[in-house]
């Protein structure tokens, strides 16, 4: 025993002498005050220190020690102005006991303290027993019941109404990684605590946890109405220590940037098992849990690494029930925010795995069931989805089964779909070829290889063959006016490239009994604010009777040919082209025009002056033979090159419509660049007024 | 009774009013009211009057007083006349289509501006300036509409540049929106001083 010890010892030892020369009649001691300086022991000292005995009657004594200052094991840390005082403590020849102390104390940290302490100290073995309540602390009450001998202490804490803001204030300041939040919140807490001297052994706790609202100061981290429940164990082992936490949300809304989850009707709960090393920094996960009632359901265990290095040095995670619409809504979407799927309203469910290993996604098995995905912004829309999703992160050859019954992208209409995917590390190609219904069509996909390249670039290219496809159906689905005819091609090499969708091949449109070829088309930003399309088009023997049935344009009978080079659309209008369109040489059709025709055209220009057709005798002539017509525009900078069939120059214009025998009628035009914008305009106003006004 | 056999020539005449707009020096003030009238669309307060397009010529001006065409047909096509020599073109569909998402957005965004949730930056864009005034639930949303904006406020000020022909015009035309968002806001919305602090209009 150390020599301070020693002497407090002998002190208490002579109390039960000096009480029974007190009893003694003729002697009577009152006070004595012993001056006992500075005493330590392990992982405490005192300074200062003096006892004042006033010995009573009947084995009582009033007993007032005091110390200028100690300081204790952490938490406790420094206390000044130390008064412990017992009014009538009880001394025997084995104990001394104080049921009915005051302790008295400055701290830094705690403040003033007046705190009811019971104690019992038994000289035989050394053992303090203690019973301190009424403690103030962070804006609660605390109360320590316990005991302490030679070095072991245990204790039990009752803790109440603990300010949570406080609370993080004071746990920010020890450890840095803690965070400090504003508001309200308070804090129930019961522990028991075991240890030797400073160092703990072993605890167990059971918290609750009650926030009208807290934040902390970024608003990256916030609560309300919260309700939270956690208990746990934790024991010391070699180097750390082994913890076993549960922890349930019973009520509440919580934002964990990016994650906004609310609890509802049943407690989202979690659970852990694992090894901390203190030295390292490294969690040994043996269990975990993670239940957000029908929604998500995730089990994980492996190895983090706190330290430097990936943080997932190795981690399975089963998912073993994911609802889309929770699994998606809540935990995936803040992370896809922005992108192609940021937008989704989902169902359907979600199972699988996941294996990290060395710090890296090693492993991916999903499975897809009945799964519904559609774009809010109505780009795409996928229906039925069912799928077995395998991937390696180490290059092994795995193979994903994919199938939906339908969808569509923008509103083009998709039905039944079957692929088989190999993938091999960043790559995946098709397995055999995969047929995807499009309208009344198919898209028929022979080969499909698709890479992520540096920064999750997508790199993907496709040969197939597109069956045909009804136009009518096409153009109702794309907003436009019927058309009759066909939709095929075959589609040598179709590349996206970051972005930029090129088709290597001829796309074929029948239509209108004529045929238009597609080529060199180019497609950027498919999906994005402002697609890009560019292409060549060649049109040959359009039947023009079927042209003009279709937009009620009036009738021109015969057949034309056309160019256009250079289309470039933006949002699916035409910026730049330049096309040229004829009769073709040579046609031997019938060539007429309608009167009606006739007046269409001249009131594109917002005249109304067709009437004057209908004023003269040539009412009579329901149409009129030509001889050729054409129109050509070179678009650029929203004005039109304009030019006709062939240069009307001796009146410094040219020919829309050359006439052609009796009644003759040449349609010329004059104007050599042309508003685009306000020609559009109009054309749909004409075109409009004949669909409402019947002839 | 002679049979008139007059070969009936009808010519529509068209007359030419276009006029071509080329800007070779960029021209800041127009730029500025270009600006100024997006920015007031978007922000749903009322745009000055433009000057009325010029009325169609009508086509008894351009009769020939005696022609040897017995018939005549005119066509006018209304062209619209050229902008002022140092106007920029903001009239493209993309723009157009840019301008449409914004307004719309807008509505949402307008109580958080309001708010002091929401802020406008010093180079023509907006950011989040206190999330915590922003309820819990509505968070991941506005970060939403605010990623979603400056992608668009982007594309506009690229989309402006190219519709003139200087696609290196992009610096400028950013510059000026963003002196434009910040002057044309209501007051009471906050933007970002020079210092990296915040103030109130």
């Amino acid at each position: 025993m150390s020599v301070p010890g020693r002497r407090v010892l002998l002190t208490l030892l002579c109390l039960p002498g000096l009480l029974l020369v007190g009893t003694l009649p003729g002697h009577a001691f009152n006070a004595t005050t012993l001056q006992l300086g500075t005493l330590q022991g392990e992982g405490w000292h005192a300074e200062g220190l003096q006892l004042q005995i006033n010995l009573q009657d009947d084995n009582r004594a009033r007993i007032l020690l005091q110390a200028q200052s100690a300081r204790l094991p952490e938490p406790l840390g420094r206390l000044t102005d130390l008064q412990l005082e017992c009014a009538a403590a009880e001394v025997t020849a084995v104990r001394l006991d104080c049921p009915d102390g005051v302790l008295r104390l400055q701290s830094g940290q705690y403040a003033k303290q007046q705190i009811r302490a019971r104690f019992g100290y038994r000289f035989t073995d050394k053992r303090l027993s203690f019973d301190l309540t009424g403690i103030r602390l962070l804006g609660g009450r605390l109360a320590l019941r316990g005991e302490v001998a030679t070095g072991e202490w245990q204790v039990d804490v009752e803790a109440d109404g603990l300010s949570l803001p406080q609370l993080s204030t004071r746990l920010a300041a020890i450890g840095p990684a803690w965070p400090r939040l504003e508001g309200g919140g308070e804090l129930a807490l019961t522990a028991h605590l075991q240890g030797r001297a400073a160092a703990l052994g072993r605890a167990r706790f059971s918290l609750r946890l009650r926030s009208d609202s807290f934040t902390n100061a970024a608003g990256s981290l916030a609560g309300e109405d919260l309700e939270v429940r956690a208990n746990g164990e934790a024991r010391a082992i070699a180097g750390g220590w082994r913890l076993n936490l549960e922890a349930s949300a019973d009520r509440g809304r919580l934002y964990v940037e990016p994650l906004f989850i609310e609890v509802p009707d049943q407690a989202i709960q979690a659970t852990a098992r694992f090894d901390y090393q203190i030295s390292n920094r490294q969690v040994t996960l043996h269990s975990s849990e993670y239940r957000h009632p029908g929604g998500v359901a995730l089990a994980a265990n492996g190895h983090i690494d706190l330290a430097t290095g990936p943080l997932l040095r190795d981690l399975q995670v089963e998912l073993q029930e994911g609802r889309l619409a929770t699994l998606y809504g809540t935990y995936l979407r803040p992370w896809f925010a922005g992108t192609l799927v940021g937008e989704l309203e989902t169902k359907g469910q979600v199972t699988g795995e996941l294996h990290w290993l060395a710090g890296e996604l090693g492993r991916v098995k999903l499975d897809l069931a009945d799964l519904s995905l559609r774009d809010r912004d109505g780009r795409f829309d996928l229906t039925g989805v069912d799928g077995r999703l395998r991937w390696s992160g180490d290059g092994t050859a795995e193979v994903s089964d994919l199938h939906w019954q339908g969808g569509s992208i923008y509103r083009v209409g998709l039905g039944l779909a079957d692929l088989r995917v190999e993938t091999t590390g960043k790559k995946a190609r098709l397995v055999e070829p995969a047929r995807i219904q499009v309208l009344d069509g198919e898209l028929q996909l022979e080969k499909l290889e698709l890479e992520i390249g540096e920064a999750a670039a997508l790199r993907w290219q496709v040969d197939g063959i597109l069956t045909p496809v009804s136009m009518q159906q096409l153009s109702l689905a794309l907003g436009w006016p019927e058309f009759a005819g066909k939709l095929s091609g075959v589609i040598p090499a179709v590349r996206y490239d970051d972005g930029h969708l090129s088709v290597g091949g001829i796309l074929l449109v029948r239509v209108f009994d004529g045929m238009i070829t597609l080529s060199d088309v180019s497609l950027e930003r498919p999906l994005g604010v402002i697609p890009r399309l560019q292409l060549d088009a060649r049109i040959t023997g359009i039947d023009l009777k079927a042209l003009t049935g279709a937009f009620s344009f009036g009738r021109i009978e015969g057949r034309l040919d056309g160019r256009v080079d250079n289309l470039e659309m933006e949002s699916w209008r035409p910026v730049a082209f330049d096309a040229a369109f004829t009769t073709p040489e040579g046609d031997k059709s019938r060539h007429r025009i309608s009167q009606r025709a006739v007046d269409n055209i001249s009131s594109i220009g917002g005249g109304g002056v067709g009437g004057v057709l209908s004023r003269s005798f040539l009412r009579f002539f329901k149409d009129f033979p030509y001889d050729r017509l054409g129109i050509r525009c070179r678009l650029e900078n929203g004005v039109c090159d304009m030019g006709g069939v062939t240069p009307a120059p001796e009146v410094g214009g040219y020919y829309l419509v050359k006439g052609r025998l009796l009644p003759h009628l040449d349609v010329i035009g004059y104007a050599d660049r042309v508003d685009w914008e306000s020609l559009v305009a109009q054309i749909m106003a004409v075109t409009r007024q004949q669909n409402t006004v019947s002839e | 009774m002679k049979h008139l056999r007059i070969p009936v020539t009808l010519a529509l005449l068209v007359f030419v009013a276009a006029c071509v707009t080329i800007n070779v020096y960029f021209p800041a003030e127009a730029a500025e009211r270009a600006a100024d009238r997006i920015i007031r669309d978007v922000y749903g307060q009322p745009v000055p009057q433009q000057p009325a397009p010029a009325e169609p010529q009508s086509l008894n001006d351009h009769l020939p007083a005696a022609s040897p065409v017995p018939l005549l047909v005119l066509l006018d096509w209304l062209v619209t006349p050229a902008h002022a020599a140092a106007d920029i073109s903001v009239n493209t569909p993309a723009i157009r289509q840019l301008e449409a998402a914004m307004e719309k957005r807008h509505q949402q965004l307008a109580k958080y501006y309001t708010d002091g949730a929401v802020g406008m930056t010093q180079d023509g864009f907006i950011t989040i300036r206190d999330q915590k005034l922003i309820a819990l639930q509505d968070r991941n949303t506005v970060k939403g509409l605010v990623a979603s904006e400056n992608r668009d406020r982007n594309a506009l000020y690229v989309e402006i540049a190219k519709a003139n022909g200087h696609p290196e015009w992009e610096t400028e035309i950013r510059e000026i929106f963003a002196r434009r968002w910040i002057d044309n806001a209501p007051s009471g919305w906050w933007y970002q001083s020079g210092k990296g602090g915040w103030k109130q209009k």
